[in-house]
């Protein structure tokens, strides 16, 4: 097999255990050539022992870890060809940034007009060169990020990892650097496995996305694939903001529709488990306010918040809380306390057994 | 108070009982012509007038501001009495000829002075002190910086010894001195008991000018190599461990990492160790007393000074002896600070 066809990185059932804690269980996943990788998860679900493990800083307790199609399991952290950006960024204090940048290749032996160069190519390409001679300390947070990012890139590395590298800065910032890092994946053409917290950046960065919990992958895909077929209601009610609106819900014993909380539902799934209980999911943006003469469910009205171009509602349907999402032009008019009618589309509709959470394919 | 001009208003010549910088000036301007004027001995006591006034009215106009004056005052009157008066004492003295086994006071200007610079044993004293600040304080900052190695790493019964390596530190060196004294007795001494598994003669550590100075410095070295390692210690552990973990990513083998993460962390706790240290040392008095009470060449200036003055009462030339210590201490002290400084401004 030719070496471009192998993923860029491939584990297969890691386990690793800090004393009685399980960090990770039997993680599977693979990253192709050259890809935009997202682990996404809450904190302590195990994404960050995730890349020491990769990099090569944990070792772990089973399962094995493949670079570019050869087993790296037990390689030497310097054999991987893998640059981590640290989520506390890690310069070198003590040290300018230039030397943050050289020091690295000079370590690896790069000769003296090599580093010149790719410190030359690295300021510009991260728009540093100002601020060339500054000791860490005195630069911004964005700058900081910059140059972990800078130290990290200049190796040119097989694979870059990166740690929650967002987290620390502000709103402002973090938007820039999403888009600068986007830019920085296609100019360089590099692998890079990003783990991240906030779903935001999951969707927007990432090419494929491995949504984890509690050490494993529970599915892997992309931005559209995890908010279309969410596989179950964790990744379900982790992916899309706000989130999706969760109702009790039960199959009718004809096996055509739901009992919800607000009265029947025609819905397109098929072989409807009965007399089980189950959760119906359905998305804030795919509840509409009933046309004109529009068969409806009544709703009162409980709280309005205006996003700007967007409205976030927020109403009770037979005595649950569902939210919808309408463009400012749709919700000019609409006051606490009133009346709405409201349609959901079946299609839209996502179903999950209630006892495991695992989705019910929807034939539509 | 003898010079007040009568035009009041101005508020430094304001005659009051808080009015302490009229009495400083009035000290400065009348200690000196009372010098001139007076005979010796009241001219001393006019000087130790003033002194008392500045001081008096220093808490009189730190009372009359804040409660917390009449707070501080025993601690002040304690450091009054303790060191500043003694240290402005001795400074008077020292441009005087006085013996305190006599009652007889001559002004002699910085005669004194200038003998001590011209005399060939005062030199000789302060190169023998010199030798045993360098070698001492190298010792201790080389075993203190090991040790400090070793304890930054976690190991069995690291706790306990830890408290047993510290214990040195916290002994008088009185204690310290007897201690060396029995390792290194000629006879039932356990230096001279080990050097006797290989020799039949005799060992007398301290019968030689360079035993004498390994005794000395051997024993200082075991009382203070602690301190030093306490402070790298300090430097070792405020390390952040991420940036191990990034330079082990970035490739740097390991002794590269710690000339380049480490070192820097240590390096100013290190220059502070040394500074004290080299401060401490350069007043090396109780081991060597002890120890060789200045036998084989081992007089240090601290020695001397002790002799000059509690020997042979020779107290106003050995107060100008004590003014040039200090006055070179102070001078290290600041390069060392101006380098640190400089150094932390790089960094």
């Amino acid at each position: 097999m030719a070496s471009e066809n192998n993923p860029a990185l491939r584990l297969t059932n890691i386990s690793k255990r800090f004393g009685d804690v399980v960090a990770l269980e039997k993680l599977t996943f693979d990253v192709r050539q050259g890809g935009f990788f997202v682990l996404f998860g809450p904190s302590s679900v195990g994404k960050t022992t995730t890349l020491r493990a990769i990099c090569g800083l944990e070792t772990v307790d089973s399962g094995s870890i493949e670079i570019d199609g050869k087993d790296a399991t037990l390689a030497p952290i310097r054999d991987r060809g893998v640059a981590m950006v640290f989520q506390s960024f890690a310069l070198y204090p003590h040290l300018t940034l230039s030397e943050n940048f050289a020091y690295p290749l000079r370590e690896a032996g790069v000769s003296t007009n090599e580093i010149k160069k790719r410190v030359g190519e690295t300021v510009e390409m991260l728009r540093l060169s100002h601020r060339l001679d500054n000791k860490p300390a005195t630069l911004s947070g964005g700058e900081q990020q910059r140059v972990a990012l800078g130290r990290a890139l200049i190796r040119h590395p097989k694979i870059l990892l990166l740690d929650e590298p967002l987290t620390n800065l502000d709103a402002k910032l973090r938007h820039d650097m999403r888009a600068e890092l986007k830019r920085l994946h296609r100019q360089l053409g590099m692998t890079i496995v990003f783990a991240t917290p906030d779903e935001l950046e999951a969707l927007s960065m990432g090419e494929d996305i491995a949504v984890m919990e509690t050490g494993h992958v529970v599915q892997q895909g992309t931005p559209d694939e995890l908010y279309e077929r969410p596989r179950n209601l964790y990744v379900a009610a982790k992916i899309g903001s706000p989130h999706m609106n969760l109702l009790e819900a039960k199959a009718q014993p004809d096996n055509k529709g739901l009992d919800t909380p607000f009265g029947p539902l025609v819905v397109h799934h098929r072989d409807l488990p009965a007399d089980e209980p189950l959760i119906m999911g359905i998305r804030p943006t795919d509840i509409k306010i009933a046309k004109n003469g529009e068969p409806h469910i009544l709703t009162k009205v409980r709280l309005i918040e205006p996003l700007g171009d967007l409205t976030i509602v927020s109403f009770n349907a037979g005595g649950s809380h569902l939210r919808i999402v309408l463009s400012e032009a749709d919700a000019i008019g609409i006051q606490p306390g009133q009346d709405l009618g409201v349609v959901i589309a079946p299609e839209y509709v996502h179903l999950f057994r209630k006892a495991d959470g695992v989705a019910i394919a929807n034939a539509a | 108070m003898t010079s007040n001009s009568p035009s009041s208003g101005d508020k430094l010549l304001t005659l009051r009982w808080d009015n302490w910088l009229l009495a400083l000036l009035a000290g400065i301007i009348a200690v000196p012509i009372a010098t001139l004027l007076l005979p010796g001995f009241l001219a001393v006591v006019v000087a130790g007038i003033f002194i008392a006034l500045v001081v008096i009215t220093a808490i009189v106009n730190a009372w009359s501001r804040h409660i917390g004056g009449l707070l501080v005052a025993p601690a002040i009157a304690v450091l009054v009495v303790m060191n500043i008066f003694p240290l402005l004492w001795s400074l008077g003295l020292s441009f005087y000829s006085y013996r305190a086994d006599r009652q007889t006071l001559r002004f002699l200007g910085t005669r004194n002075y200038e003998r001590l610079i011209t005399d060939p044993v005062v030199w000789d004293r302060l190169t023998t002190t010199a030798y045993l600040v360098v070698l001492t304080v190298a010792v201790q900052m080389v075993i203190g910086f090991l040790l400090a190695l070793l304890f930054s790493k976690q190991f069995p019964l690291r706790r306990y010894l830890l408290i047993l390596v510290l214990t040195p530190m916290m002994l008088s060196y009185v204690a310290v001195g007897a201690f060396f004294r029995y390792y290194y007795d000629p006879t039932f001494g356990l230096v001279s008991q080990i050097a006797n598994l290989f020799t039949t003669e005799p060992f007398v550590l301290i019968s030689s000018t360079a035993g004498a100075f390994a005794a000395i410095v051997i024993a200082d070295a075991w009382m203070w190599a602690p301190f030093v390692m306490l402070l790298v210690l300090a430097g070792l552990v405020s390390v952040p461990k991420h940036l191990y973990e990034a330079a082990s990513v970035d490739r740097v083998p390991g002794w590269r990492r710690f000339w380049w993460i480490t070192f820097p962390y240590v390096k100013g706790l290190l220059l502070l160790a040394l500074l004290f240290r080299t401060i401490e040392a350069f007043k090396l008095f109780d081991v060597v007393f002890i120890l060789t009470d200045g036998g084989q060449s081992t007089e240090t200036i601290a020695l001397y000074v002790y002799r000059q003055a509690i020997q042979f009462n020779k107290t106003s030339y050995s107060s100008s002896l004590s003014y040039i210590l200090l006055f070179t201490v102070i001078v290290l002290t600041n390069l060392y600070l101006y380098l640190a400084n400089r150094r932390s401004k790089e960094a």
